[in-house]
């Protein structure tokens, strides 16, 4: 019976609950975590992009390097061993190449990226900083909006790096934002430090935005504004294809627009090879030019006569 | 909800586009889009039953138009036949030891994907028997690249993952804000590398801006507090590192301004300089034309009258005079500079700058008469009032000098 009453008055305490804080008592709880891995043969860059990345997610689950280039469905297994319900993976490719994998994990959609231009947290041109496990901001392009494929990227990146509301070892301060832009068929990815400084004279603005949302907004210090300091990690990501499934599953979409750096590579070579070919080339035409006006190769000339001085005294 | 209706939609949208042969896809895009469009709405509103209607009725418009792979199914599938048909895929997944699923983004890949939309519909035993023949068949025929862009498929794959980030659901649950504007029309060239990091900090310092309203608005803190400390993400050694790498800039860039400065102050100096000595060279170019002048004159009037002697001392008094009217500037005692100071003054009569020179240090009757340095008390007392000097023996005659140095 006490049970039973329990019970009720749980179920009760959780509506009113729920009807006090409104929206987010019906709201299922945001539980996300991340299989973090690379693939052997990473370079230090590599491996310096994932351990950032990690430091960056709290709810994230750094794993050993993960030993086998075909049988990519046993990252499924993996993360269920782990309960997590996203996986990246760093795959890295003849020990220069960089693909990331983001999945979903029990079923789907996997995206495969290519990223270029790493700059890891190490570097000093980067002068911000944040605390472990704050939570990011994160701010997408309007052009993630525009695209399915776009919207599918984004909403994996929302998941991912974007850190759960009330995560293990979060922490209750915003200070730094995440940035996801859409620029020449690419995801350009920045992290930055927010700093609130003094504002100056770019007051009429920040008036102009809180009459718009109200004037609520004014609780606070608002005699602060926000700057954005660089704390990297930065680069660049180019979708490749996204999966129906997770590491599997029918290719829903497919960037005709990249192409794959080895492709690169052979053309450059090829290029290169060209420039040796053609004058090759034209070294062998010269001299057959020479030849048929019998010319030789002491630059005198050989008439078919037979009355050169060396053919007759020969 | 959104789970039970998403499979359902899935397997529907496919068949609505995989049952087209690859080449019509993309004719048959605008009815993609209205699908799509539709698949919008229903999201909003998110009641699955009404607006899956109208969608599923597309799918079987289509479904009869084209010859339809798969046995129709019924609207009313339930949420363990989607469920059941993951279990499979799954299953399908595990068994196959194929790597071809997982390959990187080949020419073969499309043509795997098809294979793969159609085997969700056969059925999943014939998958591991129809699959070599039917992908060398269609590898053959796609030799030319085309790409995939599954649209319904995307959205249906979207909205089985989609986390509620509407204005509803309070800010600090999602924390992500999408731009007004796409960021791509603030950059005009992609490799001006300045434009472009300034326009990515634009994005996000608008959604800074307003993930901070917002966040105020729900009475989350943002803000750090001062005294809040805790593990930051970059180490205090690389911080320390990066301070001191601003340093190093910040003085670095102070001495080359500083050294630019000397260089241009060298410069100008050098200037400066040059400009004194063409002065310099000219002034003396004048006085020099002056004195040849005045030895001119003096050949022709006065040569006659006076005697040598006399004709000297008018001919340096005329000099003297001719070169205190040219060379006012020239003259260092009462130039610009004004008197110099009176020990100047004594000095420059003692031993130099006016004046005669000679017999200057020896006396004369005046001097030899004057008394006033003299004490006789100090003569008595053998330098009473001055300094004290030890006794000094008398110096001896030079044969007992050299005597005595020989005894030593």
């Amino acid at each position: 019976m006490a049970s039973v009453y329990k019970t009720l008055s749980k179920s009760k305490g959780d509506q009113s609950d729920g009807e006090k804080e409104g929206a987010n008592g019906g709201l299922k709880r945001n539980k996300q975590r991340v299989l973090i891995l690379s693939s052997r043969g990473v370079t230090y860059r590599h491996r310096h992009l994932l351990n950032d990345l990690a430091a960056m997610l709290p709810h994230g689950r750094k794993d050993v390097k993960f030993d086998s280039k075909s049988k990519m469905y046993q990252l499924n297994e993996l993360a269920e061993l782990y309960n997590c319900n996203n996986v990246m993976f760093f795959e890295a490719r003849k020990g220069k190449d960089l693909y990331m994998w983001f999945s979903k994990v029990p079923n789907g959609p996997t995206v495969k990226m290519h990223a270029q231009n790493l700059h890891t947290m190490e570097e000093l041109h980067f002068t911000g900083n944040c605390l472990k496990g704050t939570r990011p901001v994160l701010s997408f392009d309007a052009a993630f909006e525009q695209e399915p494929h776009l919207k599918v990227i984004k909403e994996l990146f929302l998941h991912m790096f974007g850190v759960p509301q009330g995560a293990r070892k979060s922490k209750p301060f915003i200070d730094h934002v995440m940035g996801f832009s859409v620029a020449d068929g690419k995801i350009w990815v920045r992290n930055y430090e927010v700093r609130e400084v003094e504002k100056v004279k770019g007051e009429d603005k920040e008036e102009a935005e809180s009459t718009n949302k109200g004037k609520k907004s004014k609780l606070g210090d608002k005699d602060t504004d926000v700057s954005l300091v660089e704390i990297g990690p930065r680069f660049v990501l180019t979708p490749i294809v996204i999966q129906e499934g997770s590491f599997g599953g029918p290719i829903i979409y497919e960037n005709k627009r990249f192409v794959s750096p080895n492709q690169v590579r052979s053309d450059l070579r090829k290029a290169k090879a060209g420039r040796h070919n053609v004058r090759a080339e034209q070294k062998r035409e010269g001299l057959g030019k020479r030849a048929s006006l019998g010319l030789l190769k002491n630059g005198e000339k050989k008439d078919g006569t037979g009355l050169d001085t060396r053919e007759l005294f020969a | 909800m959104a789970k039970k209706t998403a499979p359902r939609i899935a397997s529907k949208d496919k068949k609505a586009t995989d049952t087209k042969p690859k080449k019509q896809q993309k004719a048959a895009e605008p009815a993609v889009e209205k699908l799509f469009e539709e698949n919008e709405d229903e999201w909003e509103d998110e009641s699955d039953g009404e607006a899956t209607k109208p969608t599923s009725k597309k799918a079987k418009g289509k479904k009869s138009k084209k010859a339809a792979i798969a046995p129709v199914e019924d609207e009313s599938s339930d949420e363990s036949e989607g469920g059941h048909g993951f279990d499979l895929d799954l299953a399908r997944l595990d068994e196959s030891d194929s790597d071809s699923e997982m390959e990187d983004a080949d020419g073969n890949e499309d043509s795997e994907s098809e294979d793969d939309d159609e085997e969700e519909e056969i059925d999943v035993d014939d998958l591991s028997i129809g699959n070599s023949s039917d992908e060398e068949e269609i590898a053959a025929t796609t030799r030319v690249r085309e790409t995939i862009n599954n649209k319904d498929a995307l959205l249906a794959a979207l909205k089985r993952i989609q986390l509620d980030t509407s204005s509803s659901v309070p800010f600090a649950y999602h924390q992500s804000v999408i731009s007004v504007t796409p960021t791509a029309d603030a950059i005009t060239s992609i490799d001006d590398d300045l434009a472009r990091e300034l326009a990515f900090m634009n994005q996000s310092l608008e959604a800074a801006r307003r993930a901070r309203t917002l966040l105020r608005k729900e009475g989350v803190p943002f803000t750090r507090p001062t005294d809040y400390f805790a593990e930051t993400v970059r180490s205090d050694e690389t911080m320390d590192k990066v301070k001191a790498k601003l340093i190093e800039e910040a003085s670095s860039k102070k001495a080359s301004a500083e050294a630019r400065k000397l260089r241009d102050l060298k410069k100008f100096g050098k200037q400066v300089q040059v400009a004194k000595q063409q002065e310099r060279a000219k002034q003396k170019r004048e006085t020099l034309e002056k004195i040849s002048e005045l030895k001119k004159k003096r050949k022709e009037g006065a040569s006659s009258a006076l005697g040598a002697t006399e004709a000297d001392d008018i001919f340096d008094v005329a000099v003297d005079n001719e070169l205190k009217s040219a060379g006012k500037k020239r003259s260092f005692s009462a130039g610009e500079h004004g008197n110099p100071n009176a020990k100047r003054q004594k000095k420059d009569t003692k031993y130099g700058f006016g004046g005669k020179k000679k017999h200057l240090k020896s006396n004369d009757a005046t001097s030899s008469a004057d008394i006033g340095g003299f004490s006789a008390k100090r003569m008595k007392s053998g330098g009473g009032a001055g300094p004290k000097k030890p006794f000094k023996a008398p110096r001896l005659g030079k044969a007992r000098r050299k005597a005595g140095a020989g005894k030593r």
